[in-house]
């Protein structure tokens, strides 16, 4: 019977003051869906850098007077490089049907490379054992003999690592400040309610209601909105979940990111925990100074 | 079952409400706590209450140090002290019985015992035809009558009742002078505050008498004012000395 009281007394406060309400619900569903896209973005540039991480390669291509003894020389050298995890020699022949097969369309391109295939010079192609240990490669690479030009995707992969960063660093400010708004729009809510009902609560306190039993509608309250506001943001988002991944990313297959539903739901547990603890902040803010004794 | 010691109240700005009170109480009397306006009636029973804190001194009500009780220990003071106001403090929202039941809902009785307790105390108050009224239908006299139900439907051990009859006519008063009265007989302790000479000359009983914050005269089957001690030849006052 008192759960139900305590119950039927929050329902109570927040159908007071429908619009405030609204307004601290709204407050923690704008917060929460960006938290939650933000999560799902980065999610995707994650799997995007670990599909990097395996294809990335540091070309050196080299020069056309380096002799079989030398070339062996150059690979086992590398090869004995504690950050190479493969090496593998592409000759003239091979980048000519590697040429070949990419622009296989474009029958001038073709010609003027039949023509003179000296423009495709042979290379290295070089495995790193981590993607991120790709510049110490590029460096020792560059002062070897033999070498015409070191070249690796190093512009994609930090460009993706930037991205992700900058994603978070914008996710977590701008969920700062809409976080601590939606605490103040739920304290407020609580205060209007506290004020609309203080001559009851004068009465309870006077006939000996305990202070946890005056205090818990008000804090249920806050939970609910937080709550509230945290359920449709998780549903928006669940919803809208394909699109948001594709946001930032460089894939071209739709398929690649599909995200696990075990993962989905266990992010949007986290943000429901989240608008409850905001709703709670809300209330215990809300009630500072109130309903002491 | 009261039990005041010392007891001085002095509020922020230097005012002194209450000066060294020491007053004695005991189970089942009726008690008329009399004296002009910012004499310090109202003060004492909310101090009783712990609405506010002592500067000085000691109390203890219904077994409780209420001056050393710890905060979360207040609400099981206040539910065995039944408490009643000159403005009445009911519920506009809520029915006569609904009013009254709330006092035992806010406290966590069961549902079948704020079935049975409601009615009977409303019984007891005459309002049993009007349980279903709201406050605003009832008359000055009959609204303090819900009142004093909600105090005492949870037979508190002590009634503490502020000028209960301060904004009702003297005839309405009378029916609610009886009501406490019969409350007093079954037991419960009344102390009442208030100001209204004709109610407290025609009880005769004790009558404590504050003037600036002191305790100016206490005497049993008293009057409002020491004059009418006199005339009525009634028995020599407790504290002669404190008069000045």
């Amino acid at each position: 019977m008192r759960l139900q009281y305590l119950f039927s007394q929050a329902i109570a406060n927040l159908r007071r003051n429908p619009l405030v309400v609204v307004s601290a619900v709204v407050a923690v569903f704008v917060m929460l869906m960006l938290v939650f896209s933000a999560t799902l973005v980065r999610w995707s540039i994650d799997k995007d850098i670990g599909r990097w991480d395996d294809n990335v390669r540091v070309i050196a291509f080299l020069t056309d007077d380096l002799s079989s003894e030398d070339l062996a020389t150059l690979t086992a050298e590398v090869f004995s490089w504690e950050e190479v995890d493969e090496v593998v020699y592409f000759s003239k022949a091979d980048a000519f049907d590697e040429f070949r097969e990419l622009f296989e369309d474009d029958e001038v391109l073709l010609n003027v490379v039949e023509d003179d295939p000296s423009v495709l010079p042979a290379s290295l192609r070089i495995k790193p054992v981590e993607a991120g240990g790709y510049s110490a490669i590029v460096d020792r690479m560059v002062i070897q003999p033999g070498v015409l030009k070191v070249s690796a995707a190093e512009e994609a992969i930090d460009a993706l690592v930037a991205r992700s960063n900058s994603m978070r660093t914008f996710a977590v400010t701008v969920s700062f400040v809409l976080g601590a708004a939606a605490v103040v729009l739920i304290a407020n809510t609580i205060r209007m309610a506290i004020y609309a009902r203080r001559d009851e609560i004068g009465i309870m306190k006077l006939v000996g209601a305990g202070n946890w039993f005056v205090r818990i509608p008000f804090l249920l309250e806050g939970l609910i909105e937080g709550v509230a506001g945290a359920a449709l943001a998780a549903t928006v988002v669940w919803i809208a979940h394909p699109s948001i991944v594709q946001m930032l990313s460089t894939f071209s297959d739709p398929g690649a990111l599909d995200v696990p539903t075990l993962y989905l739901l266990q992010q949007s547990l986290i943000v429901l925990a989240f608008g409850a603890a905001t709703g709670l902040l809300g209330s215990v803010f809300g009630m500072w100074g109130f309903l002491r004794d | 079952m009261i039990r005041l010691e010392n007891v001085t109240k002095v509020y922020d700005g230097g005012t002194v409400a209450v000066r060294d009170v020491d007053l004695e109480i005991e189970k089942g009397e009726f008690v008329f706590l009399v004296g002009p306006s910012g004499s310090g009636k109202s003060t004492l029973i909310r101090l009783m209450l712990r609405e506010e804190p002592v500067t000085d001194g000691d109390i203890w009500v219904a077994g409780k140090h209420v001056t050393k009780l710890p905060s979360w220990k207040i609400p099981l003071l206040r539910r065995s002290v039944g408490t009643v106001f000159q403005d009445f403090k009911l519920l506009p929202n809520k029915t006569v019985q609904e009013n009254v039941a709330f006092a035992l809902e806010v406290i966590g009785r069961p549902k079948h015992v704020v079935r049975s307790q409601v009615p009977q105390v409303l019984r007891l108050v005459g309002l049993a035809a009007k349980a279903d009224r709201m406050p605003q239908q009832l008359s000055g006299g009959e609204q303090q009558r819900v009142s004093i139900a909600r105090a005492f439907v949870n037979r508190p051990l002590i009634l503490l009742a502020d000028e209960p009859t301060g904004n009702l006519d003297p005839g309405t008063s009378v029916g609610i002078m009886r009501l406490l009265d019969r409350i007093n007989r079954t037991g419960t302790t009344v102390v009442m505050a208030t100001h209204d000479h004709a109610i407290v000359n025609a009880m005769r009983r004790r009558v404590v008498a504050l003037d600036r914050g002191g305790v100016v005269r206490d005497e049993h089957q008293g009057t409002y004012d020491p004059a009418e001690v006199a005339a009525s030849a009634s028995p020599a006052p407790a504290s002669p000395a404190a008069e000045s």
